[in-house]
């Protein structure tokens, strides 16, 4: 009756489930904050690297080129244990949202810009010749269609996102995996800890990935002149 | 809908596989065991490679040298025969019960803290080492006791029992203290230079390693832990061969003077 899954480590862990509550609790807030914010920063940087303006345009490069390119437990860390010698000192999950957010916000940004240059360009030029804006052509033309094709990608940066909260275990973050690697480590009753805690972060985010699905077929089902073109777009972008 | 309960079904039905599996983990003989590791001519050691004393690799000769090395030699001496019979293995406090389960390494001797939930895992031998919990502040903040950390923050490591400890402790003296737990020493230490965590600390003998012009060890020791070898549940005639060792290794003498050797206490 020994061995990694014994029957008593079961138990043991029934016993103490408020640890794992509390870590899947900060998991999901900390997800449902960033996210939030990846999404605010993704539009943004992705509408101004599509924008004709040039600052604009260097400046969401520069964003999503250096966010992109760098890890993100290097981020974490660099908030973490770099700033404090600043003087600046964020509470952790503070961090975890701004980390997550900035990061994911990169990916977004760059879903975004591909979801737009995806919308012919003639699309763009007839609105104009009728009288409307740039924004207004934007507002109703063509970010109209570029949701649809936006969604499937920008669901898996969610899950993405979710999954990544993981990293804050080792900043002492108090998340799932933290109280996985603190509760599972004090007693060595690893083999539960982590097949539960693995299906917890499966809880959050397959429902999704099944969103992601179903918005990606229904967009396919859509008969355009371009959906040729459309669903290659989406389909490179759901491989990056 | 139909696809997520199959999803789930399949899911369940590997957590049952791996529980029976773990539950019905077959014993062979115990001397057996024993062969195999005669067999194979090494004995397999999970060691700490970042605990100056106890376990350390020299980043510059890439060397393993340490007080729990050479009772890992002299146990592969009582069983080989020859003492650099032996194969060390780098363990942290994540993978040190993994890699005793699926037989990656024969024994641990890793600053392993002997716990009765521990016991339930694994076989310990008898206490070779005993040292109480310290506590490692920077010079700078100017704390003088444990009194003074009523509110603070303390860096403790995942897996290591001081956190009970010094909970116990507070507890006692009516304090209020918050805990941050990370995976190796030199992470706490990166935190407490970054002022993240008040104090950092580990066993006494451990944090000694991480003192420097900037930091300083508070007098303050508490609750005794004890540290033992583990090898695996099953694997009894390898657990008596170890506590045998350990056991001639301290009526001989030999234990204190590794012990002086490495001028621990």
């Amino acid at each position: 009756m020994n061995g990694p899954f014994a029957l008593f480590k079961w138990q043991a862990l029934f016993t103490d489930w408020t640890v794992f509550a509390k870590g899947f609790l900060t998991t999901l807030l900390v997800s449902v904050i960033a996210l939030l914010l990846a999404l605010v920063l993704g539009i943004l940087f992705g509408i101004f690297s599509t924008s004709k303006i040039k600052v604009l345009e260097a400046v969401s490069r520069v964003y999503v080129e250096f966010i992109q390119n760098t890890p993100l437990l290097i981020q974490v860390f660099f908030l973490y244990n770099g700033l404090p010698h600043l003087g600046v000192v964020l509470p952790v999950m503070l961090i975890g949202i701004l980390a997550l957010g900035i990061y994911h916000g990169a990916y977004i940004a760059e879903v975004v810009r591909a979801g737009i240059n995806s919308i012919n360009k003639g699309q763009l030029e007839a609105a104009l010749s009728q009288g409307f804006t740039y924004w207004e052509a934007m507002r109703y033309i063509v970010i109209p269609q570029a949701v649809k094709i936006v969604l499937p990608p920008m669901t898996n940066q969610a899950v993405n996102l979710i999954k990544n909260t993981s990293v804050l275990s080792i900043i002492a973050g108090g998340d799932l995996m933290y109280q996985t690697d603190s509760w599972s480590s004090a007693n060595l009753y690893y083999g539960p800890a982590y097949v539960v805690t693995g299906l917890l972060y499966l809880a959050l985010c397959l429902p999704l990935a099944t969103a992601a699905r179903n918005f990606e077929r229904k967009a396919s089902q859509v008969p355009e002149s371009d959906s040729e073109d459309k669903k290659l777009t989406y389909e490179e972008d759901a491989i990056a | 809908m139909k696809k997520l309960i199959t999803i789930s079904a399949l899911i369940l039905t590997l957590v049952l596989t791996l529980t029976l599996a773990g539950c019905s983990s077959k014993t062979s003989s115990a001397s057996d065991e024993i062969q195999k590791i005669k067999d194979r001519g090494t004995l397999k050691v999970g060691v700490k490679v970042d605990v100056p004393k106890f376990g350390y690799k020299d980043p510059a000769t890439g060397k393993i040298s340490g007080f729990e090395i050479d009772i890992a030699k002299a146990i592969a001496k009582k069983i080989l025969g020859d003492e650099n019979k032996v194969e060390f293995q780098a363990v942290t406090a994540k993978t040190r019960g993994p890699l005793l389960d699926s037989g990656e390494i024969d024994m641990v001797a890793a600053t392993f803290t002997i716990t009765e939930e521990r016991k339930k895992s694994y076989n310990f031998s008898d206490s070779y080492f005993t040292d109480g919990v310290g506590l490692l502040v920077k010079k700078a903040s100017g704390f003088k006791s444990f009194k003074d950390l009523d509110g603070k923050t303390i860096g403790v490591a995942q897996s290591a029992t001081t956190k009970k400890a010094l909970q116990a402790e507070a507890d006692k003296q009516g304090l209020k203290i918050k805990f941050s737990e990370f995976a190796s020493y030199p992470e706490i230490k990166t935190a407490l230079t970054s002022g993240r965590v008040d104090c950092f600390s580990v066993d006494g003998a451990i944090l000694a390693g991480y003192l420097d012009d900037n930091t300083t060890i508070l007098s303050d020791k508490f609750s005794p832990q004890e540290y033992g070898i583990a090898s695996k549940k099953t694997n009894t005639a390898l657990a008596k061969a170890i506590n045998d060792t350990i056991t001639e290794l301290r009526n001989s003498g030999d234990l204190q003077k590794l012990v002086e050797k490495w001028g621990l206490k």
